[in-house]
């Protein structure tokens, strides 16, 4: 059996977000050095820090933006000692969890430390502002032990200048990612230039791309079929927009193409005649370029075109 | 035993449009279901479990959102649950929620789908760059184009009915003040002067991208009893699966779809949906997709759905009127749009549909599919309790 491929799959995206009016002061407050949080309703209302927009307890709206101090307590926390890509620190740090003077509820944050002895409950610490500040939660660089006096608050109710509406959240997945044994062998035979499907052993269809069980009868699929080169068109459209991050000059067809021997369509460009005389039916094969894994594109064979009823069931 | 009736007594929907930048997504769903409790005259605390639907997380990039949402649904203390199954979710979430009450687990439950689709780029979301794999070719459109230039060849329908549909559907969002798309000075002729993306979609047979919700309060007999507006009651509903891809794929008319349907017409006793039910809000992304699930969904023999289209029986006035709403082509926050076409069902039966109210719309079908041709769900309702 041919190696089973594997490569990496980094997945990344920088997601906006609106912040809504709550989110939006607090994190306008950060920029300009000052903590936010929300107090809820009753008569035992209580202080969140980070803020929410909505009582976790009752569900009401929360709009009571009140100051706390930048100085708290360690309520608990973990050591780090291998910081990775996109922490708050580069170097060992603590995780803790900080209820700040004046609020009922703890941030998660890091805490600069030298080291996890220096790390502990009840821990006095206060808030390292970053040299530039964006309104972001990273304009809190980090926390840093203090035992000084408590900082004299303004009693900043969460209104400011040109307040921060949205953010940028990039989000970024690693993954290794392995096509598995059917498509690899399938990934390998491209290589020669040939088109390997896979036959269903209960349903005898014959699968391109293979997949490794048939998803009709839910039986492996094992037994190898080569396909193509020649196909029948069996649907297209025509494409006159432009798609990202493809060097292909509009318009041109986008088609199913049922290779001969196969029970199914894949997807391929059709060229090498006008696009506005593509037509269903026609007989095409693959065109492979030097140094390209898959068909470039598949041109008219020359041969009549096939009848409807041969490929009406593979559109 | 036999099951407990279902009645939706509230729905609420955001005015759907591009972007809601003044609202977080906890807002944008905390308005759709303030709007479904009032609807429904209840509170935070009547409500014993919710419902939770959106599309593929990568839409938004906020992985499992339904802990995020749980205060802003007022769900703390109660059960909560997501339901995930693409462009279809908003229905299936919809059905998961009924089924909770049908099964007496729950009286009274809140369900609630939405997207914030301009927090992100759902194209990027859907092809994501496998290694090994060719690059899509073709963007969204080219996926489902050359199913639309199949349905043309099998039923030999004119070039025209595409555009018949976009007409449509734009001039009845017209009348639903939540609807994403305004086109006040819209024609037939405008539509297709538009121009070919993906040929045979036309610009203007293609739906917009929203930032929208849409929540639906389900409850029993006795909530029913107690409901301030009239209650719509759930006749049947059902869902169905099948792979994107497989020897023997119908996408035209997905077998999945036809086998949904049926099971749902049985449910609720319905032997000729044609004459039987009196409108139908169906999913259409794309124009042509009114015809085609016209024939899927027992409306029209095969290749004879677009007769209906062209003649005027989908009008807002017809005899079969189809997307009341405006349709997924007027608004489309894709997580939403399933439950969109459940709940204006449902607003149609309880004849609070307003302007686009169709009249004598005692039986409803709300429908939703996605992934594909992957994901079906629909249900059925009436504006009288199901036979017991």
């Amino acid at each position: 059996m041919p190696d089973v491929l594997k490569a990496p799959l980094v997945v990344e995206f920088p997601f906006t977000r609106s912040l809504g009016p709550v989110q939006s002061a607090f994190l306008t407050g950060l920029r300009e050095r000052v903590v936010l949080g929300v107090r809820t309703g009753g008569d035992d209302g209580r202080v969140l820090v980070p803020p929410v927009e909505y009582d976790p307890v009752t569900a009401e709206e929360l709009h009571d933006l009140v100051e706390v101090a930048p100085t708290g307590t360690v309520t608990t926390w973990a050591w780090n000692p291998a910081p990775r890509r996109g922490q708050p620190l580069s170097t060992p740090f603590a995780w803790v969890l900080v209820r700040l003077d004046g609020a009922d509820t703890a941030l998660l944050h890091a805490l600069d430390a030298p080291g996890p002895d220096a790390v502990h409950t009840g821990l006095r610490v206060r808030v390292r502002w970053a040299a530039e500040r964006v309104g972001a939660i990273t304009d809190i660089a980090c926390f840093e032990p203090y035992d000084g006096e408590a900082v004299q608050l303004k009693g900043n109710t969460g209104q400011f200048e040109n307040p921060v509406t949205g953010i940028v959240a990039p989000a970024r997945l690693d993954y290794t990612y392995s096509p598995g044994r059917a498509q690899s062998a399938y990934i390998h035979a491209l290589g020669d230039r040939r088109m390997v499907a896979e036959r269903c052993p209960s349903c005898r269809k014959v699968y391109v791309p293979p997949r490794g069980a048939c998803p009709t009868c839910g039986v492996a699929t094992a037994e190898q079929v080569e396909v193509g080169p020649r196909g029948t068109v069996t649907t297209f459209c025509i494409v006159n927009i432009k798609a990202k991050n493809l060097d292909i000059e509009v318009p041109y067809v986008y088609g199913h193409i049922a290779l001969d021997g196969a029970d199914l369509a894949l997807h391929g460009r059709i060229a090498g005649i006008p696009y506005d005389q593509v037509r269903m039916g026609l007989r095409v094969e693959a065109v492979w370029t030097e140094g390209s894994r898959y068909p470039d594109h598949y041109r008219p064979t020359g041969e009549p075109d096939a009848e409807y009823d041969t490929y009406k069931e593979l559109l | 035993m036999s099951k407990e009736p279902v009645a939706v007594v509230g729905i609420g929907q955001t005015k759907h449009v591009a972007a809601r930048r003044d609202v977080s997504i906890a807002g944008l769903v905390r308005e759709a279901a303030r709007r479904a409790l009032d609807d429904a005259e209840l509170t935070w605390a009547d409500i014993d479990a919710v419902v939770i639907g959106k599309a593929p997380d990568f839409f938004e990039g906020v992985m499992m959102p339904e802990l995020y949402l749980a205060d802003a649904l007022g769900a703390v203390g109660k059960p909560m649950l997501r339901v995930h199954t693409a462009g279809s979710v908003g229905g299936s979430t919809a059905l998961v929620a009924a089924n909770l009450v049908a099964a007496r687990v729950h009286g009274t439950v809140l369900t609630l789908a939405f997207e914030k689709q301009s927090e992100s780029n759902a194209m990027w979301g859907l092809s994501l760059p496998i290694p090994f794999q060719q690059p899509l070719l073709a963007g969204a459109g080219g996926f489902f184009a050359p199913h639309v230039r199949a349905y043309m060849r099998r039923s030999g329908a004119p070039d025209t009915v595409g555009s018949l549909v976009a007409y449509k559907d734009r001039r009845n969002a017209l009348k639903n003040p939540y609807a994403h798309l305004h086109e006040h000075d819209i024609t037939l002729e405008k539509v297709q002067a538009a121009p070919m993306l993906w040929d045979p979609i036309r610009y203007s047979e293609t739906c917009p991208s929203s930032d929208g919700a849409c929540a639906m309060v389900l409850t029993d007999r006795a909530g029913a009893a107690r409901a301030p507006r009239p209650p719509a009651w759930m006749l049947g509903g059902a869902m169905r699966s099948e792979p994107t891809l497989f020897a023997g794929k119908d996408a035209v008319s997905p077998q999945a779809g036809k086998d949904c349907a049926a099971d749902v017409y049985r449910q609720a006793g319905i032997s000729d949906p044609r004459r039987e039910i009196d409108a139908v809000e169906m999913y259409v992304p794309f124009s042509w997709y009114e015809p085609m699930w016209l024939e899927n969904l027992g409306f029209a023999d095969e290749g004879e759905g677009w007769k209906l289209t062209e003649s005027g029986v989908t009008e807002l006035d017809g005899d079969l009127p189809v997307d009341m709403s405006g349709g997924v082509l007027s608004t489309n926050p894709i997580g939403a749009s399933g439950m969109i076409r459940f709940a204006e069902a449902a607003l149609q039966v309880r004849g609070q549909a307003g302007e686009h109210q169709v009249e004598r719309a005692h039986r409803v079908l709300g429908h939703a599919y996605g992934g594909g041709s992957q994901f079906f769900a629909m249900w059925l309702v009436g504006d009288r309790p199901p036979d017991s």
